[in-house]
């Protein structure tokens, strides 16, 4: 193949100080290909995803443009990163999940999914013929036994439990906003779940949204189904942050 | 930050130090120097349009090497990059929508075919025995159970989106340009037409056979008649006039479109005369292109 010496730069092998190049290559994707962020909260009975939306020219029809994904009617993902690498994931995760209620016989809890993807993922980072997918995952769902979940599955293979989580380009910025408030997130309503999800987005971008260009969708209660809000919804809660702000 | 490559470019399973794909873009470059491909949704149907340059004077151009083929009864593939690549896209693509029917009783849904088709697509950019397509796919149809007609392009990545207007190829950023000033994005179509959102349809003010016409025109103004050789002009369209098939159209209605078109290009030229060696071989009558 090539003759380049730093073979660990190029497949999935150890560096001789032990670093996998090519994974860390994957996580700079999956972050920067997009140039979105994206948000999960979870409040005392909801879940709560947003992101840019960012249509690529003005002759795509915007509602193909999403990055929000429902996986089953009640468990939701926000991929981020390489836009095909996200839709093979989707598509895996949608599998996967009807694939666990036939052979079992009940719905997937998230956290099961999550871990399913993530060992999917991480066998990509040990063969040599396949690249990790350049995707990060926000899983949300609410379980039936543990209430709201948001899980974080990244390329490495790793999947974590968030009570908020961020990813793609601001990724750092939107945690250390999301950081000063954990405590008071774990008791949100949906409604203040929603607004505390864009209002962290508005701030690490340092900007307004008008309901077109952000996506929201929600997950309430046991047996609630993910959905996505309408540009109405989105713009009523707009509006009640605007209030907020003035007061 | 290695742009040219230098190693990391050498297989579709290596990223580069800042998270590139070089084998993606690579692909993507054969699309950018292949033949226009171009795809209009209307108010009553989609039109397809590709470029066919024609390398040799022997060639039955009429009939051989098409670019644009039918996949199902309500759906059309255009194809532009690498045919070869392009043809095996097209076989799976037929393939899937076959395998759906079989199974679910219905014609596939233009949401779905196109989500086969990029899966299929994005697969062949994550394994390092194999390389990415280079082609890019433009997919026309309509849904009987929606009565929804829908155009998406698939890129050698595999991302896929839905477009009004979708253009790949040697000439797409002017033919984006063009197709912008059309009035096909219904949010952007006068709110006073009230045809924005047809029944059930979307697509915006603009019919088929203003389409057919529009994308001639787009695509011979693309051309350097001094430079560029001869070509072949392969369209299609699935519309309410066909039953929602997809077809070919007419000869007689390309050719007529193409002297529209001529004349347009040459009106609107400062002080040009551009109509002199531009060898096209489109007919009026003969058979209609049928798959």
């Amino acid at each position: 193949m090539s003759r380049d010496s730093n073979y660990d730069h190029h497949i999935s092998i150890f560096s001789p100080q032990g670093r996998l190049y090519q994974m860390e290559y994957a996580f700079k994707a999956a972050s920067s290909a997009s140039g979105l962020t994206g948000i999960a909260l979870r409040g005392s009975d909801c879940c709560v995803v947003v992101t840019q939306r960012k249509v690529p020219d003005r002759l795509v029809v915007p509602s193909s443009v999403s990055h929000v994904h429902n996986v089953t009617s009640r468990i939701g993902v926000l991929a981020t990163g390489m836009t095909s690498d996200c839709h093979a994931a989707v598509q895996r995760m949608r599998y996967e999940a009807a694939d666990f209620e036939f052979k079992y016989g009940y719905a997937i809890p998230p956290a099961v999914l999550a871990r399913r993807m993530a060992d999917l993922a991480q066998v990509n980072t040990q063969s040599a013929s396949m690249r990790p997918l350049a995707v990060v995952l926000l899983i949300v769902g609410v379980d039936d036994e543990r209430g709201p979940q948001v899980l974080k599955v990244d390329p490495a293979g790793h999947y974590l439990p968030f009570v908020g989580a961020a990813s793609g380009a601001k990724e750092q910025e939107a945690t250390n906003f999301l950081e000063k408030r954990v405590d008071d997130i774990r008791g949100y309503t949906l409604d203040e779940t929603v607004r505390t999800a864009i209002v962290c987005l508005g701030s690490v971008l340092g900007s307004d949204f008008r309901g077109s260009e952000i996506e929201v969708a929600i997950v309430k209660g046991k047996g609630g189904k993910f959905r996505s809000l309408t540009e109405e919804e989105i713009e009523e809660h707009l509006n009640a942050i605007a209030d907020d702000a003035d007061a | 930050m290695a742009s040219s490559g230098s190693g990391y470019d050498l297989s579709s399973s290596t990223f580069s130090p800042d998270g590139r794909i070089f084998q993606i873009e690579y692909a993507a470059k054969a699309v950018e120097n292949a033949g226009t491909a171009l795809g209009l949704r209307c108010r009553d149907g989609i039109v397809l349009a590709v470029e066919k340059p024609l390398v040799n004077r022997m060639l039955v151009a009429k009939t051989t090497g098409r670019r644009i083929h039918t996949v199902d009864e309500y759906a059309g593939l255009a194809i532009t990059g690498f045919v070869s690549d392009g043809r095996q896209i097209v076989n799976r693509a037929r393939e899937e929508a076959s395998n759906y029917e079989e199974t679910y009783g219905t014609k596939i849904p233009p949401e779905t075919l196109s989500a086969r088709i990029s899966t299929y697509v994005h697969y062949f950019t994550l394994h390092g025995a194999l390389r990415p397509f280079g082609a890019s796919t433009l997919v026309a149809a309509y849904d009987p159970g929606t009565k929804r007609h829908s155009l998406h392009m698939i890129e050698p990545s595999g991302v896929c989106y839905e477009y009004y207007g979708a253009a790949a190829g040697r000439g797409r950023q002017l033919a984006r340009t063009e197709m912008e000033k059309l009035s096909i994005n219904p949010a952007r179509v006068a709110s006073g037409g009230g045809e924005g959102e047809g029944g059930g349809g979307g697509g915006g003010a603009i019919t088929v056979a203003d389409g057919v016409r529009q994308l001639a025109k787009i695509i011979h103004s693309l051309r350097d008649d001094a430079k560029d050789k001869p070509f072949e002009l392969e369209m299609s369209w699935l519309c309410e006039g066909s039953g929602w098939k997809h077809q070919g159209v007419p000869r007689d209605v390309i050719a007529d479109a193409v002297e529209w078109a001529k004349k347009e290009i040459k009106d609107n030229a400062e002080d040009e005369d551009d109509d002199d060696d531009d060898e096209e071989e489109e007919v009026g009558g003969g058979d209609v292109m049928e798959e």
